[in-house]
């Protein structure tokens, strides 16, 4: 019912436009438009929809890829590009192709969008890349399942290390999807290097797999895989849309972060991208992200007086998504570190370190209601080596370092000492050592008791 | 020698038939085959011996009727349970095994003791002349080769009855007629009730004891070699054994005796107790029994004489052949050749003498 | 010597074309890619530094082991699905045997990430069956947990190519050959294990080799099953993973490649020698004997048994499709035909252009690979070996490497005419698919010519035919199962190709149906419709393979009578 309303809203909305601002725009624009992104169908697909009927004469051509593969191919197909613009989530992407000079300048003309949301800039300074929508990390899980397993509702990401979540969490790898990216970022500046870094592996011993995909956290969680998982807000909140028996909610610390569009460098179809930007960025265009299939937190404040009841509003609820200051220089200058990090230690290791946090979680359970002094000092012995670190935080920031891991090298001349896979095997044996003592630490505890 | 000789075993089929859909391929065959005897099953293509064969071998569709080995009935005993061994027409050699391991396949798969099976295996290839070839694979051997192969891989195991397919068939005519001697030799020494198929009436008359001429399912006539030729019991045993004069016509009584007239033309005398006057039937002849001279030619007392024109001669070496059109028939007369003398030419008006004991009537 | 060479001039000039064909499309692409391999990531030198790098990571050494056992253990449980079902239908007169084969190869005509979602469905730790082995029984079974996940999703996908192999080997048995074994006393555990098996080992080897290359090199299942520690998932995720610029991603891209190559030289010197031409002068055609009553229901409770395990994956997506929330319960909750009119209202193209791309690729395949099979095999011509082993040697080229070498290449190289890059004009789609699956095609070709006497050849080349006629009018016709057989797995196995064809799709018009499939389980309220359109997928496909196996049998009924009429009664009612 609710979805119905909010169907006739927008399909009313979009017969006002086609009736009013159309002439306007659609004399001179290109009669094609080719735009690659990370979006599923459900959101292309709407919003081309909404677009075509604004600008009839222009098709929109939308290329799937995944952000990675986006980039990748943007990046092999500069040199004879035929495509119009970018159109993902992570502004980590954008920064990318903007680094590499594949994405192209452009002004707003389109009024009513805020500087910021949350505590983070809707639009990139220099101009390359604009923010048409917020999304915020958060936690999703399956009612059933939870109901099913006993498990109650987690409100913080530290809940989510206890051990009654022990194989029942999933979560992608920040290597492979640029919002788990943001996610892992966003917690490590919330908490602090060290801290942040024993929160995720703590929460990660409870994993119950790493996913490839960033969909693959929503997808199990949806098909009950396993119960919980640690995604970005839309897809929650559009696995609830679409009638799957799913929640979502977003813990303190989170950040939102705006999911971008940019027009390539030397597209074809310039106008076209132009007016594609105009109308996301449009009241019509902000309110198609409404759609429940859809489901994305709009940039124009405006636009939230449309949405469903209990919609999240950031511009309103001043706990969503500003206790973080989250610093994109920070997250970009040891990007890189920060994936391979959880690759070596997480991704890679997973058995071992669910093992070691299996054994903590056992020991603590028998430690529970007895006094033993040398059995506890072994368990946060245990702990602190499943916490420990390869490296510092100002070690993970130096520029040096990361140029190990950088891309490409910028100029022939540039000099980098260390290879990325020589440096993870030395962290992965460091780790898994660590893993194994913690584990046998534990295990010594629990025998004590 | 490993081999044994065996006391030979009776083979009795018994009202055996067996239909293909709607296709009736054996219509109630009986046969007996004696201990040790050669017995061939001779026919043209589809006549139905080949099936016979792979009934009593155990292959194909379970035929109705019973077949007895030694009075035992083995018609629904699978084929490796019988105990008969057979030479398939394209010898089946297992391209994935030597020589040496075709041969013993059989013994193994009678749990024969390793050293058993080497001598045995050993004496086989011995026996059939190929002992230096064991390790060869059978794609390395020559037809005649493999053939022995064959022959080895089956007796080595001492069936009860030898089974050959059409075992001549891919071979040239001369290693055809060697390997005949040879199989005919092998059988004598083992005294082997065998069973030979083939189409060639030479190849059967050389070697069988006996033999049965079957011809669209059914068994149309059984006996010795000389036998079958010489009295045919029909028209189709006639013609397929050897080259007939088959004139059709009927029995009459006259001139003190009985009296051929066949719906041709032609009239014979035949043999006082040749038939019943009055019955319809068929005489045959044989072209070599026939005598051919010139028209004035003097022929024998007791010979009946026709007169002819040479419509066509073969000239064969030891004979000539001449077709000799007498009134609306047609009739084969082989001549001896000697060296030197004439032939008869075509269109030449001849006579032909036939004695009455060389015409045999026919009922069917 | 002058005529040699003469009567090589013909082949000789085809032998070229593929080469160069195949250097074109397979050698300077995977080239491009690979020689980052050797490039020292610091400083651009060639070096084999990273190669050192790779065999002292443990990881490495780990995902090394795993995707070794993985590949293993699926060729294992391929054959225990295979075998039966080959040996029943081929060897018996059984009812629904061309729905039974046709039923085996569809397994392989559902791209396996969307097997792997459906499987995960039913045998996960909550999928249907675990939660009612729990509900009743109070345990659960971890058909998915870890690698045996890989392994049952992959030998489910994968076994049809032992079965499509095994049964085409099977059908070229002379009866002679199993009936003198039975004649000398084997029975039918023996006579299989003696005769049948040893002479069908070429049909076989040549199905469990592809089997375990595909394996190997597959990437596309672990990564859905969240399996990272095995050597192609190390190397996709190093490659395609945005920021690093690690070299061991191609390091790894190179030892798949070595490695298959290995494993195919291996199958190969196993095989050398054994040229079971065993269709014989005077031979009968296949023995099919007749079952007996308590037999028969064996032999189909085997069937179905086997049936239902490796068809799994389509009844969940069946399921999936037309189910409306499917969450933490053994069925979905209730049922819908929404999916299938979204789908067929929106998604017809994909349709269109994935018969057309399976189409064209699996016609260029039979074709090359009746050519190679017949260079490499029937000629003497130098460096023919080397035409096979490129060819082969597509089979150990990851998808993405491909993909990705593709777009290096000819980005820069516009179509006349068409005023595109060759790189985003849909018919290199067509050719990517075509070099992928063109081993495949090769294998089937080569198998059914190592069964063709050559003596058949000389008798046509007697009687006056060319070298090319002879070929069209003798080899081919006799091949024609073999090919058929190629093209269909080429065919089916194309149509729901991924991992190259996401790299060079440029325009949502030129995708393929596995395409839209993945694009639709990207989302949440696409599950359903990307299962309506797998279903369609497999649907389509299946009709064409049901009906290429009808071809193939009527022509082999027609020939059978022929066969018959000559010199015995050998060849006895079907």
């Amino acid at each position: 019912m609710k979805r119905k309303d909010f169907l006739r809203a927008v399909s009313g909305a979009l017969a006002a436009l086609a009736v009013s601002a159309l002439p306007a725009f659609a004399a001179d624009l290109e009669g094609k438009l080719v735009i690659v992104t990370s979006y599923p169908p459900d959101t292309t697909v709407t919003v081309k929809k909404a677009f075509e009927a604004a600008h009839p004469g222009v098709e929109v051509e939308m290329l799937k890829k995944k952000t990675t593969a986006g980039i990748k191919f943007l990046q092999e197909t500069a040199t004879n590009n035929k495509a119009d613009m970018f159109w993902a989530s992570a502004p980590d992407a954008f920064e990318v192709l903007k680094g590499d000079g594949l994405l192209a300048k452009y002004d707003v003309k389109v009024q009513g969008i805020p500087e910021k949301v949350g505590a983070f800039p809707i639009n990139d300074p220099d101009g390359y890349y604009k923010g048409f929508a917020a999304s915020g990390y958060g936690i999703m899980w399956n009612t059933r399942y939870l109901k099913a397993k006993k498990l109650p509702v987690p409100k913080t990401w530290a809940e989510l290390a206890d051990p009654v979540y022990f194989g029942h969490v999933g979560m992608s790898a920040p290597s492979r999807s640029g919002t788990t990216h943001l996610t892992v970022e966003t917690i490590l500046q919330g908490m602090g290097w060290e801290k942040g870094w024993a929160l995720m592996k703590a929460m990660s011993g409870n994993f119950k797999t790493v996913t490839e995909r960033s969909f693959g956290v929503p997808d199990g969680v949806n098909s009950g895989q396993f119960g919980l998982g640690i995604v970005i807000d839309f897809f929650g909140l559009s696995s609830q849309a679409s009638g799957f028996p799913v929640d979502f909610l977003y813990p303190p610390i989170t950040t939102l972060v705006p999911a971008n569009i940019a027009i390539v460098k030397n597209a074809p179809h310039p106008k076209a991208a132009a007016a594609f930007i105009e109308f996301l960025l449009s009241p019509e265009g902000q309110a198609v992200l409404l759609d429940p299939k859809i489901r994305r937190l709009p940039v124009n404040p405006a636009t939230y007086a449309k949405a469903p009841a209990g919609f999240p509003n950031p511009f309103k609820d001043p706990s969503l998504g500003s206790a973080v200051k989250f610093d994109l220089d920070l997250s970009k200058s040891r990007y890189n570190v920060v994936n391979s990090l959880f690759d070596v230690m997480v991704t890679y290791r997973l058995d071992d370190l669910q093992n070691a946090v299996k054994a903590i979680h056992d020991a603590k359970a028998k430690a529970q209601g007895k006094s033993n002094a040398d059995a506890d000092k072994l368990i946060a012995e245990a702990e602190a080596l499943v916490a420990k670190m390869p490296i510092t935080e100002a070690e993970a920031g130096k520029k040096e370092f990361n140029a190990i891991f950088k891309k490409k090298r910028k100029k022939a001349d540039t000099k980098v000492t260390g290879r990325q896979a020589e440096v993870e095997q030395q962290w992965d044996e460091e780790v898994k050592a660590n893993y194994a003592k913690a584990k046998e630490l534990a295990e010594k505890a629990a025998s004590m008791l | 020698m490993a081999l044994k000789q065996t006391s030979g075993v009776t083979v009795t089929v018994e009202n055996v038939s067996l239909s293909f859909g709607k296709t009736e391929v054996l219509k109630g065959v009986n046969l007996e085959i004696k201990p040790g005897e050669l017995f061939t099953f001779l026919g043209p293509s589809g006549s139905g011996k080949s099936t016979l064969l792979r009934s009593i071998a155990g292959f194909g569709p379970r035929p109705g009727g019973r077949i007895l080995i030694d009075g035992d009935d083995i018609a629904g005993l699978a084929p490796w349970d019988r105990n008969v061994g057979m030479v398939f027409q394209s010898y089946a050699l297992w391209p994935h095994m030597t020589v040496r391991k075709n041969v013993a396949f059989g013994l193994e798969e009678r749990k024969v003791p390793a050293r058993e099976i080497a001598e045995r295996v050993e004496a086989a290839l011995d026996l059939v002349g190929l002992a230096a070839y064991g390790d060869r694979r059978p794609s390395q051997l020559s037809g005649g080769q493999q053939q022995r192969v064959a022959l080895a891989r089956t007796i080595v195991v001492e069936p009860r009855v030898l089974l050959l397919d059409e075992p001549l068939s891919n071979l040239d005519a001369n290693l055809r007629v060697q390997m005949r001697r040879e199989i005919h030799d092998l059988q004598r020494k083992l005294n082997l009730t065998t069973i030979f198929v083939t189409h060639d009436q030479e190849e059967a008359n050389t070697i069988s004891d006996r033999m049965a001429v079957l011809d669209q399912g059914v068994i149309q006539q059984t006996g010795t070699p000389l036998n079958l030729y010489d009295n045919p019991a029909n028209r189709f045993v006639a013609s397929f054994l050897g080259t007939a004069n088959l004139l059709e016509g009927r029995i009459e009584a006259g001139d003190g005796g009985l009296w051929f007239i066949a719906d041709a033309g032609p009239r014979l005398r035949l043999t006082p107790d040749a038939g019943a006057a009055g019955d319809r039937t068929a005489a045959m002849m044989r072209p070599q029994n026939l005598t051919i001279t010139d028209a004035d030619g003097a022929l024998g007392q007791d010979v009946a004489v026709l007169e002819g024109t040479v419509e066509m001669l073969e000239f064969l070496g030891t004979i000539v052949r001449y077709a000799v059109r007498v009134g609306g028939a047609s009739m084969l007369v082989d001549e001896t050749h000697r060296v030197g003398r004439a032939v008869h030419a075509v269109g030449d008006s001849v006579r032909l003498g036939v004695e009455a004991a060389d015409i045999r009537l026919l009922s069917a | 010597m002058t005529t040699v060479s003469r009567s090589l001039w013909g082949p000789g000039a085809v032998a070229l074309s593929l080469a160069l064909f195949l250097i074109v499309f397979l050698v300077i692409p995977v080239a491009k890619v690979i020689y980052v391999a050797f490039q020292d990531p610091n400083t651009g030198a060639l070096t084999l530094i990273n190669f050192v790098d790779f065999f002292n990571t443990s990881l490495f050494q780990e995902s090394f082991f795993n995707s070794f056992y993985v590949a293993s253990m699926s060729v294992v449980l391929a054959s225990v699905f295979a075998l039966p079902l080959a040996y029943f239908t081929t060897r018996f007169n059984f009812g629904g045997s061309i729905l039974i084969q046709t039923l085996g190869v569809i397994p392989l005509i559902m791209p396996p990430f969307v097997g792997a979602v459906a499987m995960v469905l039913l045998f996960g730790q909550n999928g249907s069956i675990n939660l009612l082995l729990d509900e009743y029984f109070g345990f659960t079974i971890p058909f998915m947990e870890g690698l045996n996940g890989v392994i049952f999703v992959e030998s489910v996908h994968y076994f049809p190519f032992i079965l499509i192999n095994l049964s085409a080997a099977l059908n070229n048995i002379d009866r002679s050959m199993e009936e003198a074994a039975q004649n000398l006393g084997a029975s039918r555990g023996r006579l299989f294990r003696r005769i049948v098996f040893p002479l069908a080992m070429p049909g076989y080897v040549a199905g469990a080799s592809l089997v375990f290359l595909k394996v190997f090199d597959d990437l596309g299942t672990p990564l859905l099953l969240n399996i990272n520690n095995m050597l192609a998932p190390q190397a996709y995720l190093r490659i395609s993973s945005i920021g690093i610029n690690d070299p061991m991603g191609y390091v790894i891209s190179v030892i798949l490649v070595m490695f298959s190559l290995l494993a195919l030289w291996t199958s190969f010197l196993a095989l050398r020698g054994k040229d079971y031409a065993t269709v014989q002068k005077g031979g009968g055609g296949l023995m099919k004997r007749d079952l007996a009553g308590w037999e028969k229901a064996g032999c189909y409770a085997v069937v179905i048994l086997i049936l239902l395990l490796v068809l799994s994956p389509h009844i969940a997506l069946t399921l999936l499709s037309f189910g409306t929330v499917w969450s933490f319960s053994p069925l979905p909750d209730a049922y819908t035909a929404q999916h299938y009119v979204d789908v067929v209202s929106t998604s017809s193209t994909y349709i269109t252009n994935t018969l057309l791309y399976a189409g064209l690729a699996a016609g260029i395949d039979v074709v090359f690979g009746t050519a190679i099979a017949y260079v490499v095999w029937r000629t003497g011509l130098p460096g023919r070996k080397l035409l096979d082993y490129m060819a082969m040697g597509a089979v150990a080229i990851p998808g993405v490497v491909l993909g990705i070498g593709y777009l290096r290449t000819f980005y820069q190289f516009d179509v006349p005419f068409i005023d595109k890059p060759l790189a985003s004009w849909w018919v290199i789609i067509v050719i990517a698919l075509a070099i992928r699956r063109l081993p495949y095609a090769l294998r089937a070709c080569v198998a059914a010519l190592q069964q063709v006497s050559v003596m058949l050849e000389e008798a046509a080349e007697n009687l006056g035919a060319t070298k090319s006629r002879t070929v069209r009018r003798i080899v081919v016709p006799l091949m024609m199962g073999g090919i058929v057989a190629g093209f269909v797995t080429s065919f089916a196995t194309a149509a729901v190709e991924l991992s190259a064809t996401i790299m060079l799709v440029s325009q949502e018009s030129d995708a393929p149906l596995a395409y839209g499939i993945y694009e639709f389980m990207q989302s949440a309220s696409g599950r359903g419709p990307g299962a309506a359109l797998g279903i369609i997928a497999v649907l389509i496909i299946g009709i064409a393979t049901y009906l290429s196996h009808r071809v193939i049998n009527k022509k082999e009924t027609e020939r059978a009578p022929q066969q018959a009429a000559a010199p015995e009664e050998k060849v006895q009612g079907a």
